[in-house]
């Protein structure tokens, strides 16, 4: 591929050029219920080439490789359509290297039959509690082979497995339908979904118990969230506002998200790191060819930096981070997270939910969402908190806040970080999902803002 | 596509091949302008095989990998469901209009005049604002052959258009989102800006609203919100699983009798328009809810089968997915209630336009509980201002049930075409 690669690259005349190739076979199985609702194995090969004009890009992505210099030709009179403030790229070395997956059992080595007979036993967990109506649990592993070469003589070629395994409970109770959901997987093998009866049997208890649970009523609330919903709660409330593509050219944006700033006290660590080994979001080299690096988006309370491209970093003098990531050979690198997590500090779970006379506890997540000063975060259960003790089980209610306050609102970060992944991921500008992990400590924030009945 | 069926047949008493050819071009604009071009030009195929009675699938997106694709399949087979319907012949497929042939000659500098004129009327009211823009033009031929016979395939055209203008200050960003999109080429910049800039106007004076329960107007763009909940309620699959709320419920009322519901992949131009579903059945018009009278789910073959019933052709899938229900283009009645009237009416209440956090509730009881990204407060029959911070909070089919007035003016959001609704009440906290 190098060869092939750099001979087309060496032919053409453009500031900036790149080729990306990806080779992906995966295995998926879906059971609802009783039944498997799809079981397949599918292979999908495909590429792209990023051309880089004067003022702006253009890309083109395929399926058939033999066309590649055409479409290289094609792309370069298109990237001189922009016009406008040039576009830089931020000087990255350029690598040339191998990347071996990083695995203890190859799922290529496993059975269709080994995999069926897994799944189905987690299956059968998942629906064995009490007034379970349903199940869904979603399995894929994938093989992928990537292939990266620019016109400044880089070539990386890295080959992973990715596994993910999302198991959900659904309970029902006449009108009252309730679920809850465990999610495992990340870079690695098949090791990453084995022995997971316990967190399958945890979703099943967890869906039938809430049929119980109480609807709680809107207001604002000292709230004590988990370690997964503190992920997302690191994700939403701040990774996105971190990513440095909303505000390279936006001047007054830019003013408010200055370096430096104090949004939180000096307990609140916030950090994205792609080289922690074995997550969703880990990698060596990102989409365009940048080694991956631990970024500090929040360091003791003030912005402390943010996740580049090579176009963004350059624009705004910072240091690329390596944080450009596409979801798949049909899309373009933008900014992306990787893995995302506020640091942990001093504080035991107990402490944090002890000091707290009237409040709610809250943990899982549904998802989360912002418009970069907004934000919500769903919660999967939750319970009120009475004079420092859980009590009545809540459910169906929504977190949101602001995200230039609310950070000034944490008053305790716990000691037991915890990270997280799984099927789905983050979306951005029609890019979704992209596997991340989210994660952090429990941690407690006052007076916010929660919809209820 | 025969190659493959001839291979598939030696092992499997049924097959379906499903392939996919697109091309598509999307210019895209940031910070007010032109920033990219972007094409892409995609094939796939995916086999579904019914061998000893059950169905295996694969997908492929080489020639190079037929074989491994027809192997994957038939091992598939044998884990998977038991087939409980037969691939359909040959059958009188309706024309239906969803390609446009002049989308194919619009050229990316046509693509780029269309964004910029959008922008420059944008930014001629609101200089301080940032523009995104993005057109996209899409054609696809998708090709359907089984093994019962049947052989069909037809080209489908897209053209849509986007524009996101954001404002940052200090306590008050402002970011409004409007979009078009059909099967035809149609010239909206100046509708598109004009709406955006309507939008900012009513968005610059703040208003207050407390803690409490009110009258609330859903504009088209806020609908998708809670139709998205009654989307899945009325899917065969989760009524199958019966985890849908609405799975006892046919012929009975639930929602409001000014409400009708259909759902039509024959909707001229529509987006989600085609003449046949995934599976080759000939697209047609499923009435859902009639005057507030659950009439029918949606379904497949297999999830018909399974229920002992037919396919109503809302078969969906992708040459990379296997086909399960969804809705095509999905039809609210409009009713003949002006925006105005509705507004008019209104003693003190809110407008809702766009949400952050949909879709991450509990949207099988239709639940929902959002952040207003961008909402209106209306005060003795006047819009007095933009209303944030705050959370609405309610269920889908209790609102449904407690609707005011249907709007006059519908429009297609995506493949949702619906007027703005009126309804009775909503929680507010903040």
């Amino acid at each position: 591929m190098r060869s092939y690669f750099l001979s087309v690259l060496e032919k053409i005349h453009a500031e900036y050029a790149e080729i990306r190739y990806e080779e992906v076979i995966f295995t998926h199985l879906h059971f609802v219920g009783k039944e498997l609702e799809s079981i397949e194995t599918s292979v999908e090969k495909g590429g792209n080439v990023r051309v880089k004009g004067k003022a702006g890009w253009s890309f083109i992505s395929f399926n058939k490789i033999d066309n590649l210099s055409s479409y290289l030709t094609e792309a370069i009179k298109k990237a001189s359509l922009p016009r406008g403030d040039p576009v830089k790229l931020a000087p990255v070395l350029p690598q040339v290297k191998t990347v071996a997956a990083t695995f203890k059992k190859d799922p290529r080595k496993i059975t269709l039959e080994e995999k069926y007979y897994l799944c189905s036993r987690y299956n059968r967990i998942l629906l064995s509690a009490p007034e379970i109506q349903t199940s869904d649990l979603k399995y894929t592993d994938s093989h992928i082979m990537k292939y990266f070469a620019n016109s400044e003589g880089a070539y990386i070629q890295q080959e992973r497995f990715h596994i993910a395994l999302g198991m959900t409970s659904v309970a029902r109770r006449g009108d009252n339908i309730q679920s809850a959901h465990e999610g495992v997987g990340g870079v690695g093998g098949y090791e990453l979904v084995e022995n997971q009866e316990e967190k399958a049997e945890r979703a099943a208890k967890r869906a039938s118990e809430l049929l119980d649970a109480e609807p709680l009523t809107g207001g604002k609330y000292t709230v004590v969230i988990d370690p997964k919903l503190s992920g997302v709660f690191a994700h939403e409330a701040f990774g996105h506002l971190s990513e440095a593509d909303f505000v390279y050219e936006n001047e007054k944006l830019l003013e408010i998200m200055r370096i430096g700033r104090r949004f939180g006290s000096e307990i609140l660590n916030i950090i994205d790191d792609p080289t922690i080994p074995g997550e969703g979001g880990s990698y060596l080299y990102d989409d365009e060819g940048v080694p991956s690096r631990k970024t500090y988006l929040i360091r003791e309370g003030k912005l402390a930096g943010r996740l580049h491209s090579r176009e963004t970093a350059a624009k705004m003098g910072e240091n690329p981070t390596g944080n450009a990531r596409a979801i798949s050979y049909e899309y373009p690198p933008i900014v992306r997270m990787s893995n995302t997590y506020i640091a942990p500090g001093e504080k035991s779970k107990e402490e944090i939910i002890s000091e707290v006379k009237d409040g709610i506890y809250a943990c899982g997540f549904r998802g989360g969402q912002t418009n970069l000063e907004m934000f919500t975060f769903a919660p999967e259960e939750g319970y009120k908190i009475k004079n420092g003790k859980l009590t009545t089980k809540i459910r169906d209610f929504n977190l949101t806040g602001n995200i230039f306050t609310i950070l000034s609102k944490i008053d305790a970060v716990g000691n037991d970080l915890i990270l997280f992944t799984g099927p789905g991921g983050c979306g951005k500008n029609g890019q979704s999902p992209l596997p991340v992990s989210t994660g952090g400590p429990h941690i407690r924030i006052k007076n916010l803002l929660v919809g209820g009945k | 596509m025969e190659k493959i069926m001839e291979m598939a047949l030696r092992e499997a008493e049924g097959v379906e091949i499903y392939q996919e050819e697109f091309e598509n071009t999307t210019v895209s604009f940031e910070s007010n302008r032109l920033k990219s071009v972007e094409s892409s030009f995609g094939q796939g195929i995916g086999l579904r095989v019914i061998k000893n009675g059950k169905i295996g699938f694969s997908s492929a997106t080489n020639n190079e990998d037929l074989d491994l694709l027809v192997k994957s399949a038939l091992e598939a087979a044998s884990f998977g469901q038991h087939a409980y319907f037969k691939f359909p012949g040959k059958s009188h497929i309706p024309e239906v209009k969803c390609f446009d042939p002049s989308i194919l000659s619009i050229s990316v500098e046509e693509m780029v005049k269309e964004g910029e004129e959008a922008i420059k009327l944008i930014l001629k009211e609101f200089p301080d604002f940032r523009c995104e823009a993005e057109l996209n033009k899409t054609i696809t031929k998708t090709s359907i052959i089984n093994s019962s016979g049947l052989r069909f395939s037809y080209n489908k055209s897209l053209y849509s258009f986007s524009v996101y203008t954001f404002l940052a200050q200090e306590g008050n960003f402002l970011g409004v989102e409007e979009e078009e999109s059909s099967c035809q080429h149609q010239k909206w910049s100046n509708l598109l800006a004009k709406r955006v800039i309507d939008k900012i106007k009513f968005a610059q004076k703040k208003a207050d609203i407390q803690t409490g329960t009110y009258p609330v107007i859903f504009t088209p763009k806020a609908m998708p919100l809670l139709l998205s909940s009654l989307k899945m309620g009325i899917n065969g699959k989760l009524v199958q699983k019966k985890i849908s709320p609405l799975s006892s419920k046919l012929g009975q009322k639930i929602t409001s009798q000014l409400i009708s519901i259909f759902d039509d992949a024959t909707f001229p131009y529509a987006s989600a328009s085609s003449p046949i579903d995934g599976e080759g059945i000939p697209s047609r018009k499923n009435p859902i809810v009639e005057k507030g009278i659950l009439n029918s789910f949606i379904y497949d073959l297999q999830t018909a089968g399974l229920m002992k019933t037919e396919t109503t052709a809302n078969a969906a899938r992708d040459y990379d997915t296997p086909p399960s229900p969804s809705t095509t283009n999905l039809i609210i009645k409009p009713g003949d209630v002006s925006l105005e009237e509705m507004i008019k009416d209104t003693e003190e209440g809110l407008i809702v336009d766009q949400v952050i956090g949909a879709g991450q509730s509990n949207m099988l009881m239709g639940e929902f509980s959002v952040n207003l990204d961008l909402g209106f407060k209306i005060k003795k029959g006047k819009v007095v201002g933009r209303v944030k911070d705050i959370m609405a909070t309610g269920n889908v089919y209790d609102l449904l049930n407690s609707t005011i007035a249907v709007g006059r003016e519908a429009k297609f959001v995506e493949s949702i075409y619906t007027p703005p609704i009126y309804f009775a009440k909503i929680n507010i906290s903040g």
